[in-house]
């Protein structure tokens, strides 16, 4: 918990540094589409003569983006209750909008002071990203929030347990080892997904992310409770959960398509 | 677009505001006491406190704590008209000794009962935090076979039983609420 409350804060942090970086570039663009116009002012009629210069063109790639997700990876390497695996993968739609899904498995242990249990399972999450960043000329960053809809099935094993005993007169009793497998458990959530990607060479993009959660439905064992899902990352007593990500992917360009920069149009009825 | 985030943002804070600790709440219902309660034997709705009543488990050197506060001997006394007492939960019977006037200084006056109870546990979860408790279930008195008994009195002072009548009233200890057994003396 600590470690995801560190990247939380740590990603919190840049994130209010890249907006007010992106405000700053939308400013600049502004004054830069006004230079041109101001040569072209003798004529009685500016409207007509301001439609009729040449618009600048930005070419935007459109295709489809795959990737790893690192953090899920190499965790494994270093904490020996963890192994997993993310693939993402996002399609852009329109200028803006960006159909996301990423598909996972984990394997976590999970030792609480009073139980230690062992959640194994897929998990599939689906929907779209919004970018809010605005690219100048043909850079390609984005600064998304999105939402998912996840769906997880697994299955959960308890190692052990301990007995709560307020009274403990008879002394305090050893964890009690159970090895129980619970079966057939399904969950599924929506998440608010906040996530920058930044294009370091080429086609790959490098990535991270943090998904606020929300369980929805959550097929709880008889006699136990889920206390991790794939996916989902670990419960709370609510239904409230968090996760993230960091990612390596490649793009992978299908088609382009020209835009004219919208604010030259917006600029002509102006008087 | 703003409007969108600024909702985002009160959903979050909706979401996070109510969340607890990961540390067990003492009010929740763990691991319950088998609860005695004590009754006259001459007029069996009306209560009766016993007297400096000291309940030792078997091969324990110390007594129950029924009061916290106290510093001296007095913490093992009960002089109300319930108890509660803690079973093992490991095992399937308990045994303890029940000495009423126990800081009687005429040692005829001090009467000892002790009460093996027979029992079956389960282990029930309760939450992240607390884990698992256990409940158990008072066997039940069967005279044909397979035979069993819900507790066993004996006098090991041999000055006769002071609880008289000893009734099961609720065979399931599932949490302290309610009243286990009854006594009549």
């Amino acid at each position: 918990m600590k470690h995801t409350l560190k990247y939380f804060f740590s990603s919190c942090l840049l994130f209010s540094m890249v907006l007010v970086q992106a405000q700053e570039t939308t400013t600049t663009t502004v004054t830069k589409e006004a230079v041109p116009a101001k040569p072209k002012t003798e004529s009685a009629k500016p409207e007509l003569q301001e439609a009729a210069k040449p618009d600048s063109i930005k070419t935007d790639r459109y295709g489809l983006r795959v990737g790893v997700d690192l953090y899920k990876l190499t965790r494994g390497l270093y904490d020996k209750d963890y192994k997993g695996i993310e693939i993402v993968g996002d399609f852009r739609l329109t200028k803006k909008y960006y159909i996301a899904a990423e598909l996972g498995f984990e394997d976590k242990t999970t030792d609480d002071d009073r139980l230690n249990s062992t959640a194994t399972g897929t998990y599939i999450k689906g929907g779209f990203d919004y970018n809010l960043y605005q690219n100048w000329l043909d850079m390609e960053n984005l600064i998304t929030i999105g939402l998912r809809g996840g769906f997880s099935t697994f299955s959960q094993n308890l190692n052990s347990y301990k007995i709560y005993n307020p009274n403990p007169y008879w002394g305090e009793q050893p964890a009690i080892i159970a090895d129980k497998k619970y079966n057939g458990l399904t969950a599924g959530w929506l998440e608010v997904a906040m996530g920058v990607k930044a294009k370091v060479f080429n086609n790959v993009f490098v990535g991270f992310g943090v998904q606020l959660k929300m369980l929805v439905a959550n097929t709880k064992p008889d006699g136990f409770d889920n206390l991790y899902i794939p996916g989902f990352n670990r419960t709370y007593d609510g239904s409230f959960g968090i996760g993230f990500n960091y990612t390596v992917s490649y793009f992978i360009p299908i088609y382009k398509k020209k835009t004219v920069i919208p604010q030259i149009k917006k600029d002509a009825p102006k008087k | 677009m703003k409007k969108i985030i600024s909702l985002l943002l009160v959903f979050t804070f909706g979401l996070s505001s109510c969340e607890k600790d990961d540390i067990c709440d003492p009010d929740t219902p763990t691991t319950p006491r088998l609860v005695f309660t004590f009754y006259k034997i001459n007029s069996p709705s009306e209560l009766q406190n016993v007297t400096d009543l000291m309940v030792i488990g078997e091969d324990e050197k110390t007594g129950i704590i029924f009061n916290e506060t106290a510093t001296d001997t007095t913490k093992y006394l009960a002089n109300g008209s319930t108890i509660s007492i803690p079973l093992k939960t490991n095992v399937n019977s308990t045994t303890y000794t029940f000495i009423l006037d126990s800081q009687n200084d005429n040692p005829a006056a001090i009467n000892t009962d002790a009460i093996k109870f027979n029992y079956t546990h389960q282990d029930v979860y309760v939450s992240r935090a607390c884990g698992f408790k256990t409940t158990f279930t008072l066997d039940p008195l069967s005279t044909s076979p397979p035979f069993s008994v819900p507790f066993v009195q004996t006098d090991t002072d041999g000055n006769g039983l002071w609880m008289q009548e000893v009734f099961v009233i609720n065979p399931n200890i599932e949490n302290e609420n309610e009243t286990h057994i009854k006594v009549f003396f």
